[in-house]
């Protein structure tokens, strides 16, 4: 009985906290988000452009199989709005046609380039060069099994001193590298890496791999991922930056500068969350070294992404991130409560153990032992549905506060009816859907337990792209 | 010890949840209600806003030339914002002779006169709206008002004004922004410096050299920046004072601008600086070499290929892969070397130029020393050298 208490109190005040913690960094990142918004309005990109102090950059393309989508989207990619731009395509391995799709469509040659591997990578069979476009090099190179030793990869044949990852089967919109640039132009000597925001990219229509038109997806599991996305990149990433304490900038699309990508010796291959493990080891080198640094995020350049549209899928996806944020913890479990890593190690680290790594097993425990408490008359009926519905109340209110935070910034969604899908289903994340990732959550740690880190492949619809008329 | 739920059950907690139930409940609502009169209230002024867009573009001959008296649309708040928007995109488009009649405009409506009030009164963001407004007027009676924005001791004003001025596009503007520098105690981000002074300074650069010869350390670097893209040959021998600085970042700017002289001097101070101690003022003059049209840089030039820096290198032997007609004497001398990595930079950058296929093809029908085999083997024989000294390197810096 006493157990049964305790565990009650536990959970109470682990969820109270939770959504307090979430309500504040919502309203951080509300103040953020119009800030940012008014600074937007003197923002001039064609000036940007036509600075001669606009550095170059190189986009790190990780190819594996992706012969269905890669030629469009590379030349989405050489159609990006800047000025100093350089495409290193890296071809993983592929088993399928990629390499020849990319081979024919841009008039590949092979390129005597100087690559000299600073981070050691898979064996390289080629440099190849477009002659269609100077500014595209393809690195084909054997497969590591891991996104990882291709970007890497990629960094050592870079030649600019910032690096962007970009995942081959998203999409960028046009001017969102010039926009995550910026971030870095506010203070270049502070700001190591920025991140932008991810969307999702289902139901939208794709017209030569460029957004036409944004439309919310037609499932519920798809349209769950998008308040899901909001949340996570407008309410938490925005706050989190604004204290300096972003833990992860989204391998589907980040800025870094590559010498301290180098300095940290790449991205660790056969990390399961290579972005996360990155930034946290970016934190800690930074840190250790006392220098002045910004790791930041801004909302409004975007890129936009296929998430999975089906439980399986969806299911495998969460198992692996869940993998990741257990993978990239636990190396550096030293920098909890040290003082030498400052706010990164007093509270994002703490938080992101107690409120993201351990919450499954958090929930599940909890869940048990208050339904054990209500067999046993240990708790009140009345008071343990009013408290669940507090809790749910509370949680859905903070969901919609996110979709608010859309509404009040970057209304990607125009639509009217759209944005009233948006807040119905914003009533259902928290049941049953929080439920459902819960244990997906789960299976991911079991898997890590069991060491099982393969990565097992999601199913795609693939971008359903129209061509122009 | 109690659980918190007894003590709280015990303090009337039923009501207390109950409470927190509406409330999020209420906050919901709340929310939710918000969202759609913000929609609703959205489409409503933007279809307003088009209704008067349209209305007062097929008057706009009239507003321009006074025909319609400012009193008619200055006093509408929804008007006078898109009145000044039109006047304000078009002047950013417009040539000189075009500017008269829409500054004009801004004069006579008094447009231009609120702005400047507001700019010198008003706090926060609507200062920092107004200070931009006003440089993208580019009227010079507007300088004074964001020549006094640089002084407010918010950061983010600071900004605007910098950014305003810069949008002038007139050097007057420069002035301020250079008086408040060369003290060093002015705070605003280097690069919106830069991107001002340059816009302001492109037609005179000489501004720059008076200020920087009163300058020291960051700040002579950042004048040094600006002047390095805008230095012309009208700065003459000013350009050779400075590529004798002590500061290797000014050293690098008279390097660049050098670039963009072919004075007499130009090669001996070019050759110069390509030794320096520091590999960017190096770099900076392999880039400025490559841009001079002058046959005594290809030694120079050759120097730098062996250089120790990776960078320098890679823009040696991009400089060199410019220079055609000499390209296949370029190669003999450049094998001469023995410089692996010299000779893999070269071929690199003969390859991204396309002009090796050439020169391949050359070799061959010329019966020279060189054909395109032996090319090839070197190429090959070198690119294996430098790969397992890059393995070496990689060893070297921990990577796994």
């Amino acid at each position: 009985m006493h157990f049964l208490a305790i565990s009650n109190d536990t959970l109470f005040i682990y969820y109270l906290l939770s959504n307090v913690i979430y309500l504040g960094l919502l309203i951080v990142a509300i103040v953020r988000n119009v800030r940012h918004r008014h600074r937007l309005g003197s923002q001039r990109l064609e000036l940007v452009k036509a600075s001669p102090f606009t550095p170059p950059i190189t986009l790190i393309v990780p190819a594996h199989n992706e012969e269905g989508s890669i030629v469009g989207s590379v030349g989405a990619l050489l159609g990006l709005e800047y000025p100093r731009l350089e495409v290193i395509v890296v071809n993983d391995g592929s088993d399928d046609a990629t390499m020849e799709r990319l081979r024919q469509a841009y008039q590949l040659h092979t390129a005597r380039i100087l690559y000299i591997a600073d981070i050691a990578t898979a064996p390289l069979h080629a440099i190849y060069r477009s002659r269609l476009d100077p500014r595209l090099f393809v690195l084909d190179k054997e497969a590591a099994g891991c996104k990882a030793d291709a970007i890497n990869a990629g960094i050592n044949a870079a030649t600019s001193p910032y690096i962007c990852v970009v995942d081959a089967d998203s999409i960028l919109e046009k001017e969102s590298l010039i926009r995550i640039m910026a971030g870095v132009f506010a203070d270049p000597g502070r700001v190591m890496a920025v991140g932008g925001i991810v969307r999702v990219l289902n139901g939208s229509r794709v017209v030569n791999n460029q957004i036409e038109e944004v439309r919310l997806p037609k499932s519920p599991i798809e349209v769950m991922q998008v308040i899901e996305y909001l949340r996570a990149f407008l309410v938490g990433r925005e706050a989190w930056a604004g204290f300096n304490m972003l833990p992860i900038i989204s391998g589907a699309f980040g800025v870094f500068q590559r010498d301290l990508v180098l300095q940290v010796g790449g991205f660790r291959t056969h990390a399961v969350g290579e972005d996360l493990d990155l930034v946290i080891r970016m934190h800690r080198r930074l840190r250790e070294e006392n220098r002045p640094y910004q790791i930041d995020f801004i909302p409004d350049p975007t890129c936009w992404t296929e998430v999975p549209t089906d439980f399986k899928s969806l299911a495998r996806q969460r198992a692996r991130w869940h993998k990741g944020l257990i993978d990239a913890l636990w190396p550096n479990r030293d920098m909890l409560f040290r003082t030498r890593y400052g706010r990164v190690g007093w509270l994002v680290l703490p938080y992101m153990w107690i409120f993201e790594f351990l919450a499954p097993l958090i929930e599940v425990v909890g869940y048990s032992t208050i339904i054990l408490a209500l067999i046993s008359g240990v708790l009140s009926k009345s008071f343990f549905l009013q408290f669940l519905l507090f809790g749910y109340a509370f949680a859905t209110l903070i969901s919609i506060g996110s979709v608010l935070l859309e509404e009040m910034t970057f209304r990607r969604y125009s639509d009217s009816r759209e944005v009233a899908r948006l807040l119905i289903y914003c009533l259902f994340e928290h049941f049953p859907y929080r439920q459902l990732t819960m244990i997906w959550r789960l299976q991911g740690i079991w898997q890590y337990l069991r060491g099982d880190l393969k990565w097992r492949s999601l199913k795609r619809v693939g971008i359903s792209t129209d061509p122009v008329a | 010890m109690g659980s918190i739920f007894k003590g709280i059950e015990k303090l009337g907690a039923a009501g207390l949840v109950l409470e927190a139930i509406l409330i999020s409940l209420l906050g919901i609502f709340l929310l939710v209600g918000f969202i759609v009169l913000r929609r609703w209230y959205r489409a409503r002024y933007f279809h307003k806003r088009n209704l008067r867009t349209v209305a007062l573009r097929s008057q706009w001959n009239d507003i321009l030339s006074g025909k319609m008296p400012a009193e008619d649309w200055r006093f509408d708040p929804l008007d006078c914002d898109i009145v000044e928007s039109i006047l304000l995109d078009s002047i950013e488009m417009s040539s000189a002779d075009e500017l008269v009649p829409l500054l004009d405009c801004l004069r006579v409506s008094g447009l231009l006169d609120m702005r400047i009030y507001e700019a010198r009164t008003l706090r926060g963001l609507k200062q920092r709206t107004a200070l931009l407004a006003l440089g993208r007027t580019r009227a010079m009676e507007a300088i004074p008002a964001l020549a006094a924005g640089l002084d407010s001791h918010l950061r983010e004003t600071r900004i605007a004004a910098v950014r305003g001025l810069g949008r002038t596009a007139r050097m007057e503007a420069a002035i301020p922004i250079l008086d408040r520098i060369v003290t060093g105690q002015f705070d605003a981000p280097e690069r919106s410096l830069k991107n001002a002074l340059v816009n302001c300074c492109r037609s005179h650069p000489d501004v720059l050299v008076s200020y920087i010869e009163h300058t020291h350390g960051p700040v002579r670097e950042l004048l040094a920046r600006v002047l390095g893209e805008l230095a012309s040959a009208e700065l003459g021998e000013e350009l050779l004072v400075l590529a004798s600085d002590v500061l290797p970042e000014v050293r690098a700017s008279a390097a660049r601008a050098l670039g963009n002289t072919d004075a007499s001097y130009t090669l001996p101070a070019l050759h110069s600086l390509a030794t320096d101690p520091e590999w960017f003022v190096r770099l900076r003059a392999v880039v400025a070499l490559g841009q001079i049209e002058n046959i005594g840089k290809i030694s120079i030039l050759l120097r730098s290929l062996c250089d120790a820096n990776r960078h320098v290198r890679q823009r040696a032997a991009w400089a060199l892969a410019q220079m055609e007609p000499q390209l296949d004497q370029i190669l003999e001398d450049v094998v001469a070397t023995k410089d692996d990595y010299a000779l893999q930079a070269f071929v690199s950058e003969l390859e991204r130029s396309g002009a090796i296929e050439k020169l391949g093809t050359g070799f061959a029908g010329s019966g020279r020393r060189f054909t395109e085999i032996a090319l090839t083997e070197i190429v090959a024989e070198a690119r294996k050298r430098v790969e397992l000294t890059g393995k070496a390197a990689a060893a070297s810096v921990g990577a796994r």
